[in-house]
């Protein structure tokens, strides 16, 4: 991880028509860091993720990695995709092709990578998320939570410096999410470099390195996640940890005979 | 916006490609198909040079062809036999025609509607399609003289001739097909005829067959036909309404060529020439019987 | 034999004239079939993009392809482009030219509604991994879309391939008009030919457009996988 790049998000505005979605955000990743962000729902924390891959059009400020900057209109756009491996919530396998070719495709035709190395390396990959067997079924063939590790295996077989995680698992089954996020524990334990969306606040609690709650298209709070979780600064991140509480309504009394 | 230009610039290119194609194959299709069939030469790529849309006598005599619109399938007038070559009355007078000129012959095969297009159009020289003369059809193409005579008929049961209209009862009905020309003269001129009408010729005929009606009225080559073809029916009327003639017809304003056609059927005409080709193909449908009333010899009175 | 009326098949060339005339239809089918898959790729490609203009034209171009009926279209091509521009185009050609008008319409939106049934993640997904305009169309979406295309595309084909008797309306003789003619030459002799020829043209239309529903078949069985 010797010579990754620092994201640096400077007055990031986003609208869609009149409707301001990021409003002046500033966001500064340092290499091998895990910055999860989180937030009500339309805070536009996926907006976020999807202009840092150049998806969006940005109407104000920029994004730079290292000296490069993100731009989807730009010539090289393609080229930094490669420096940023994307997984989208709906996990987007191309279902024309196996498990195998779906990882080694962009090594192979973006990266020009000789075919029979990209295979290697795409089965080690396919073997750190568990799926080797499937190696050769199509996409139709596996569960939600199966696809969810490829599309993973896919992103990181590009080699990619940072690892953008839009909600992974709001897609997926509860018995599924586990075994997606422990692929990405695993991740965060080797020092790799993430942004992670998400709704799984035990799993954020987890895994960040920094926590951002993001409201209204701007940054409310940030801070290290023993210190967030358990004793949050202001109102409104108080106000959306308690949403995901539930106080009970019954007693209950363990009975002895 | 420039990827958009390039997009626009290829499918330009791609569309100018395929007419290249297409001009490369429809060259060949053309040579290779079926003889029959319209080629590429045909009428139409001199007509420039003439002004007119159509082609000069001196123009289909250098091109040694002349291309003519016939019936491929209207037996006896014009069909296809199983050789393969075209036949019929109106084929024995265009291959005369063609032989009289000193040039090939080149059938196109035409349909009833569209006739009037290829005379317009000029991709025929001639039309020898069973074309009956009307004063409508004449503001657009040029007859010739008639070679043959079409009328309306009405067929008969033997035991009970009808020769004249005015035989029908109050009570009884004629048979006709709907939609042919025999149903808007009767319902035009003779209204207080009852009429049966069917829809197609093997509905009326089964019918008519079967006692219904005591009268058929239809084209008369197609009542002496049928009288021909059963036991026990004759054509009391032959001649019912306006005298139809059949003529050649060439371009509007072909003068040239409509001038030659009237005179070499005049030789024809008098050299019985329009007999000869009724006893070769219209004999065996309609008997000897008709063969004054249905021919005409141009020229001879 | 006689009451089927399959004798008249057997009269001087009458079969050969037959197969002649499948050929002939055949030929414009399939010079026509191969024009309307290459352009009509193109111009469903054309047709998904936002640009008005481009919406515009295509729109147009649909239409007159779904409202002209294909006889009026043979008729302007054949005799129009005659009168109005002093083109002479052959029979032959003229139908090439309307088939293919006609195929590249509605192959253009077949495509385009199997490109637009791609789902935006896809593209997304692919973009995301780096890879190029070009590289994503090749590698990602015209593979999916092929495999949507094939049966309807099919269905595109065999209805060509049927709707080439409308041609003997501008005189070109093809395996239809042969069957009018022999049923017509024979009509005093063998009445019954009217079943044998047209049930003789049935087959050979049928063992024509068979093999290509065989393949659509087996390459969507295949895809299925």
């Amino acid at each position: 991880m010797a010579n990754e790049g620092v994201l640096r998000i400077e007055k990031l505005r986003k609208q869609f028509g009149d409707n301001v979605v990021i409003d002046g955000l500033d966001l500064t990743v340092q290499p091998g860091e895990v910055v999860v962000v989180i937030g009500p729902s339309g805070c536009g924390k996926s907006t976020l993720l999807r202009c840092i891959n150049g998806l969006e059009e940005i109407q104000g400020g920029r994004i730079l990695l290292d000296d490069d900057e993100v731009d989807g209109r730009s010539k090289n756009i393609a080229q930094i995709r490669q420096r940023l491996g994307m997984v989208f919530q709906s996990y987007d396998l191309f279902p024309h092709k196996t498990i195998i070719e779906n990882v080694t495709l962009s090594p192979i035709v973006v990266q020009k990578r000789p075919k029979d190395e990209a295979i290697a390396e795409g089965e080690a990959l396919l073997e750190r998320v568990g799926l080797l067997d499937k190696r050769d079924d199509y996409p139709r063939q596996l569960s939600g939570g199966q696809k969810q590790r490829v599309t993973i295996a896919r992103a990181l077989a590009m080699k990619p410096e940072i690892m953008l995680l839009d909600e992974i698992t709001a897609a997926l089954d509860p018995e599924m999410v586990h075994e997606v996020l422990d692929v990405i524990l695993d991740l965060a334990r080797e020092g790799k470099t993430m942004i992670i969306v998400t709704h799984e606040m035990s799993f954020a609690r987890a895994v960040a390195d920094r926590v951002i709650f993001l409201e209204g298209g701007r940054i409310v709070e940030e801070g290290i996640p023993e210190q967030f979780f358990t004793n949050p600064k202001t109102e409104r991140a108080r106000a959306f940890l308690h949403t995901f509480e539930f106080a009970a309504v019954r007693s209950h009394v363990a009975q002895e005979d | 916006m420039k990827k958009r230009v390039i997009g626009i610039a290829a499918l330009v290119a791609a569309f100018a490609l395929a007419a290249f194609v297409l001009t490369g194959c429809g060259g060949s299709s053309s040579s290779a198909s079926a003889s029959a069939s319209a080629s590429g030469e045909s009428a139409a790529a001199s007509a420039e040079a003439s002004g007119g849309v159509f082609r000069t006598l001196d123009e289909i005599k250098d091109s040694g062809k002349i291309i003519i619109g016939v019936f491929s399938d209207k037996h006896p007038f014009g069909y296809v036999d199983e050789g393969g070559e075209y036949a019929g009355y109106d084929v024995e007078l265009a291959n005369r025609l063609a032989k009289d000129l000193g040039v090939e012959v080149e059938y196109v095969s035409t349909e009833a509607a569209n006739r009037v297009e290829y005379l317009e159009t000029g991709k025929v020289d001639v039309i020898l399609a069973n074309f009956t003369v009307t004063a409508e059809r004449a503001e657009k193409v040029d007859f010739c003289d008639a070679y043959m005579n079409v009328a309306l008929g009405v067929v008969s049961h033997k035991d009970n001739v009808i020769t004249d209209l005015s035989q029908i009862g109050e009570g009884d009905e004629v048979i006709v097909i709907t939609g042919t020309t025999a149903e808007t003269y009767l319902t035009e001129n003779n209204p207080e005829i009852a009429l049966k009408k069917f829809e197609t010729y093997a509905n009326a005929k089964t019918a008519f067959e079967n006692k219904e009606g005591v009268a058929w009225a239809n084209d008369n080559t197609e009542v002496i036909a049928f009288a021909n073809g059963a036991e026990g029916f004759t054509v009391g009327i032959e001649e019912l309404g306006s005298l139809d003639t059949i003529a050649p017809a060439v371009s509007k304003g072909n003068t040239e060529l409509l001038e030659w056609i009237n005179e070499d059927m005049e030789k024809l005409g008098a050299e019985k020439f329009f007999h000869a080709a009724y006893e070769k193909t219209l004999l065996e449908v309609y008997g000897a019987d008709y063969e004054d009333t249905l021919v005409v010899e141009p020229g001879q009175k | 034999m006689e009451l089927l009326g399959l004798d008249v098949l057997f009269k001087g060339s009458n079969a050969m004239r037959l197969l002649q005339g499948l050929g002939v239809a055949v030929e414009i089918s399939v010079i026509s079939v191969v024009i309307s898959l290459v352009l009509g790729m193109l111009f469903g490609v054309f047709m998904t993009w936002k640009n008005p203009v481009a919406r515009v034209i295509s729109r147009i171009y649909l239409e007159i392809v779904r409202i002209m009926p294909q006889l009026v279209l043979l008729f302007i091509v054949f005799f129009g482009a005659t009168r109005a521009l002093n083109i002479n185009i052959s029979a032959e050609l003229s139908s090439i030219i309307v088939f293919s008008f006609w195929g590249v319409g509605e192959m253009g939106d077949l495509v385009r509604g199997s490109l637009e049934s791609i789902p935006v993640h896809q593209y997304e997904s692919a973009a995301a991994l780096g890879m190029t305009k070009g590289q994503i169309y090749y590698h990602v979406v015209i593979p999916q879309a092929v495999r949507r295309l094939i049966p309807m595309s099919i269905n595109l084909v065999t209805r060509m391939i049927k709707t080439t008797s409308l041609i003997l309306m501008i005189g070109v003789v093809e395996v239809m008009k042969v069957g009018q003619q022999i049923i017509e030459a024979n009509r005093m002799a063998s009445p019954n030919a009217v079943f044998g020829i047209y049930g003789t043209i049935l087959l050979l239309y049928f063992l024509v457009c068979w093999p290509i529903s065989m393949l659509a078949r087996h390459l969507e069985k295949k895809w299925s996988n």
